[in-house]
């Protein structure tokens, strides 16, 4: 019965021209706009040094493992060099911010770090990113040392300690936060482009035009939603396979859309996903099974005709691509700033968001948040779909 | 005869709406029941409710003897519906569709392949199997949707106005098709709202309204509940008025009608009739051509039943 109905919901599947277009064809499309768009600003823009400004106060100071952080990537010397730093006092960072010769200052106020910026932009997200990650490197290193120290104190090795000791545990700590894969080293503008960003958001828009396939897949199972459901209902087959191999279809089919569009960027529109790209493929695999939940949830859910879903879907995936930066880079940024909780809420933004974890510190901490987070969201909608499914018999058809 | 499908009681309520008011009634082994009712009388909700799509509020449904519950795999194996919106896919050709929806019932490849044969014999689709459905006319798409309702070949056949928008030659091949499903052992419950195929196909009638049963039996028996008796009309050059009275005047006449040249003339009872009118006639010399007599129709009676005023 699962195999039947899968061959047969896949060919179903596969022969909606509409779906197709949206799935398949459209990202291509949008993908070569882009590409036409942006490679010429890509070729035509280097990257160029931020100008920030550091508040030089007594917290500041204190704080040696951050103002190393900062003077390493400060270095003019150094090929990666990312900030012309000045070291001023607050008044000055403000003068200097409010004449537009810095991208924002760092300033201390206790033990509260406070980034301030005069706008929104590509300069402005990468100086509040590199902050955040440091400050999130020196917390897990400062924990890691504790933790040593407090096992150290524990077995009586700090009395006496010799000089040797001590740099046996300076030694351990330091593996151990490599063994944790934080580190300032994947900080790094060696990849930076607008271009992968758009395409990021590429990826996420079509991992979520997978809706369609979703609930295009579930509108065919249910008997309150179409005549086909009503016949399917009427069979001595059993909904819970019959809707799950409609569901594994449609995945299968989301994964294939996915896959070409990959094959696509990278083999005719040469997209250099860089090293990261099996994290990246990883990441598109959760935002499809993502998309799906959200058209199966749609699907299930929401009584109204097909045109009226597939337009729900499409508005939904533009609205929160828009909100991530599809159609402008900063829009992420002030979001994030003003109502983080809607980038929370949002697949696309948790899509995005995990590309530019992947973009900006690698695998780390933040990409993996993001991809539990869709994998909570995708159960979530799937579970109050699926309970709905439940229902056997119906108020109205 | 053993009952197929016995309704007891049942009722279902859309908020303030009683759709189905406590109806009871069976279905015999064999027979084709024909379900007739107006709009919005409740036929294609008490059919929902027996084939457990539909919840309600009271009542019990029994078919091959068991409770119908929506997890009763067995019975639904031996069920085959016909819904009345056309319900295949776009996207497979009629051997595709058949080949679906009957290997949902049907496991063996083998059998279904002789089961899918079978039903585009029966509907008249074989030169049409690599088609979809959007290259079918509207009578090709319906018997289609006919043939993945029975292909599996159940022995309950529910047919929910089948033959709306199809032209007369695809519905009496249609009802051809039906009357072979019943003589192949088929039970078979047919609603529709053309008189003429309840007369052509069912074995017994069932006329609901506003969610109640308001006559059942054959077609004879329910034409018995007409008030008319006959209905003769006659054509005629030029009437009088004073002509008209006296026709009004003779016994049984129960309503006289004159326009563009046609008498009509309805008994509510009495023998003869058309003689004594031509007597009449006759008599008074007044000259006609053409004159039939014709017996009360199903559909008078389901007129008097159901009432004259449009419905939705």
């Amino acid at each position: 019965m699962f195999v039947h109905n899968f061959q047969y919901m896949f060919k179903v599947l596969m022969r909606n021209r509409m779906l197709i277009f949206w799935t398949f064809a459209f990202p291509l499309i949008l993908g070569t706009f882009f590409n036409m768009a942006f490679s010429n600003i890509e070729s035509s823009e280097k990257f160029d040094v931020i100008d920030i400004a550091v508040v030089d106060n007594e917290e500041f100071n204190n704080n040696v493992n951050l103002k190393n952080a900062l003077a390493a990537l400060g270095d003019s010397k150094s090929k990666e060099q990312m900030f012309d730093i000045q070291y001023v006092t607050e008044a000055k960072a403000k003068k200097l911010l409010e004449e537009d010769k810095i991208a924002g200052y760092l300033l201390f106020q206790g033990e509260k770090q406070k980034i301030v910026v005069a706008e929104s932009g590509i300069n402005e997200t990468i100086f509040k990113s590199v902050v955040e990650e440091i400050t999130q490197t020196v917390d897990v290193v400062n924990a890691v040392a504790q933790n040593e120290i407090k096992q150290q104190m524990e077995e009586g090795n700090l009395q006496g300690m010799d000089a040797a000791t001590a740099e046996k545990i300076g030694r351990e700590v330091l593996e151990r936060v490599q063994g944790q894969e934080v580190s300032i080293k994947n900080i790094s503008r060696k990849n930076l482009s607008y271009t992968m960003i758009e395409f990021y958001t590429l990826i996420a828009m079509t991992c979520l035009y997978g809706g369609i396939i979703g609930m295009t897949a579930m509108n065919q199972n249910l008997a309150n939603m179409s005549s086909n459901g009503k016949r399917v209902a009427m069979t001595p087959s059993n909904k819970g396979t019959v809707v799950l191999s409609s569901v594994c279809a449609g995945y299968v089919i989301q994964l294939i859309g996915i896959v070409l569009l990959f094959l696509y960027t990278i083999f005719i529109i040469k997209v250099d996903y860089g090293k990261e790209l099996p994290f990246i493929v990883l990441l598109a695999l959760v935002g499809c099974l993502a998309g799906l939940s959200m058209g199966i949830a749609i699907g299930a859910l929401v009584k109204a005709g097909e045109g009226a879903k597939i337009g729900i879907i499409i508005a939904v995936t533009m609205l929160g691509c828009f909100l991530s930066g599809m159609m402008g880079i900063t829009m992420k940024y002030v979001i994030d700033k003003n109502v983080p909780l809607v980038n929370q809420l949002n697949p696309a933004g948790m899509i995005t968001d995990g590309f530019y974890s992947l973009y900006y510190y690698g695998a780390g901490s933040r990409y993996l948040f993001d991809v539990i987070s869709l994998l909570i969201f995708s159960a979530v909608l799937l579970l109050l779909s699926f309970g709905n499914l439940r229902r056997v018999k119906y108020d109205s058809i | 005869m053993a009952n197929v499908i016995e309704v007891k009681n049942l009722t279902k309520e859309y908020k303030e709406l009683r759709a189905v008011d406590d109806l009871s009634f069976e279905v015999r082994q064999g027979e084709i029941l024909g379900l007739l009712g107006p709009n919005g009388s409740g036929k294609s909700t008490t059919i929902n409710c027996i084939l457990s799509l539909l919840n309600f509020q009271k009542g019990e449904i029994q078919i091959f003897g068991q409770e119908m519950k929506p997890d009763a795999y067995s019975i639904k194996r031996d069920i085959g519906v016909v819904f009345q919106d056309v319900a295949v896919f776009e996207e497979l050709t009629v051997y595709e569709n058949l080949n679906y929806f009957c290997g949902l019932y049907v496991q063996d490849k083998e059998t279904r392949e002789t089961y899918i044969d079978e039903a585009i014999a029966l509907v008249g689709l074989e030169e049409f199997r690599k088609f979809r459905p959007k290259k079918l006319s509207g009578g090709l798409l319906r018997r289609l949707n006919i043939a993945c309702g029975i292909a599996h070949k159940p022995r309950l056949i529910f047919l929910d106005e089948p033959t709306v928008a199809v032209d007369p030659q695809s519905r009496n091949n249609i009802l051809d098709g039906i009357k072979m499903l019943r003589d192949r052992g088929a039970t078979i419950v047919y609603t529709t709202h053309y008189m003429e195929e309840v007369e052509m196909i069912c074995d017994r009638v069932m006329i609901l309204d506003k969610g109640k049963v308001l006559a059942q039996g054959s077609c004879d028996e329910l034409k018995k509940l007409a008030k008319i008796e006959e209905k003769v009309t006659v054509e005629v050059a030029k009437l009088q008025e004073a002509i008209l009275e006296k026709i009004r005047a003779l016994k049984h006449v129960e309503e006289v009608k004159y326009e563009d040249g046609v008498l009509s003339v309805v008994y509510r009872a009495g023998t003869n009739n058309l003689v004594k009118l031509i007597d009449f006639l006759e008599t008074e010399a007044i000259s006609y051509s053409k004159i039939y007599s014709e017996r009360p129709t199903l559909n008078d009676v389901f007129l008097e039943l159901t009432g004259k005023e449009l419905r939705d």
